[in-house]
């Protein structure tokens, strides 16, 4: 459970009846900020679709956040007189009848095409199983993995100075209204 | 980096008593596991219960830990909540970390964060 928020802030964040879930968000790229936006999610899609389903964008939407984190930051001679610009993202996600579609902004450093290759683990099990296993484990690797595994509809393109990313996490059940409605009739 | 140590005859448990196990903490997590496992028995638990919520940093820092185990130790996780179970199942990480789970009642029949 996230921190409960105060009361005027609850009724301000809440989605009006028959309405879907939407989230609009514009910060600079930064790990705090970053669990800041997904609590956020939280407190707008929580009770939106399956609690399996928001989990999912909430753990796709860190992998990709955290990836502009940790990558994302560039220097710009030009542009900036040699000082780091930290990357300012914009994130939006919204509820849709088939899934929960988010796009992903920033204008940080070009996302390297290869990210969006099929990935495998970075590891590969051992068959049989190997003692000394634990000791090659790679310590990261597997953020892509998991991003694809998570999303459908996975797509990139950059225009100017921006990288878009933009996917989906499918839903199974029905919209909050569709199934109201379908108890009336 | 809120820990609660229960140190016992042969064996320390750790309880890891932060709701989000993310990259804000990932690096501060592992250090201070580490060096807590200095001063415990022959087993290590990391007790996962409290974590509500596990990104691709944080199984990192686990595993990192794993692997600065000392020769002739044993660490192994319980407690894990199903979103920290999810990030191990797909990284087939569930596989080749020892994980213990609780020995009577299946997983789905306990309710999210008890025990």
């Amino acid at each position: 459970m996230n921190a409960e928020p105060g009361p005027e802030r609850k009724r301000l964040r809440q989605v009006p009846p028959g309405r879907h879930p939407m989230l609009h968000r514009i910060f600079r790229a930064d790990p705090l900020t970053v669990r800041e936006a997904l609590g956020y999610l939280r407190e707008r899609f929580d009770g939106s679709a399956a609690e399996d389903v928001i989990a999912k964008v909430e753990l796709a939407l860190a992998e990709v956040l955290n990836n502009i984190c940790e990558h994302g930051c560039q220097r710009d001679a030009e542009r900036l007189g040699g000082r780091v610009h930290t990357p300012l993202i914009h994130l939006c996600v919204a509820r849709h009848t088939g899934g929960i579609a988010c796009a992903i902004t920033d204008d940080g450093q070009p996302l390297p095409p290869a990210c969006l290759d099929p990935k495998t683990l970075p590891y590969i099990l051992p068959d049989p199983p190997d003692e000394d296993i634990i000791a090659m484990l790679p310590e990261g690797g597997f953020g892509w993995y998991m991003i694809q595994d998570l999303t459908a509809s996975l797509s990139y393109f950059r225009e100017g100075r921006r990288n878009f990313l933009a996917f989906i996490v499918p839903v199974t059940e029905p919209l909050i209204h569709e199934s109201a409605l379908a108890g009336e009739g | 980096m809120q820990l609660t140590l229960v140190p016992e005859r042969d064996r320390l448990t750790i309880h890891v008593d932060e709701k989000r196990l993310d990259a804000a903490i990932a690096t501060a997590f592992k250090d201070q596991v580490r060096s807590l496992i200095d001063n415990g028995g022959p087993t290590v638990t990391l007790d996962l219960g409290g974590v509500e919520f596990m990104d691709s940093s944080g199984l990192g820092a686990v595993i990192a830990i794993f692997k600065a185990m000392p020769e002739g130790r044993k660490l192994e996780l319980t407690g894990l909540t199903p979103n920290v179970e999810r990030v191990f199942q797909l990284t087939r990480m569930d596989t080749v970390l020892t994980i213990r789970r609780p020995a009577q009642a299946s997983p789905r029949d306990q309710a999210r964060g008890a025990c």
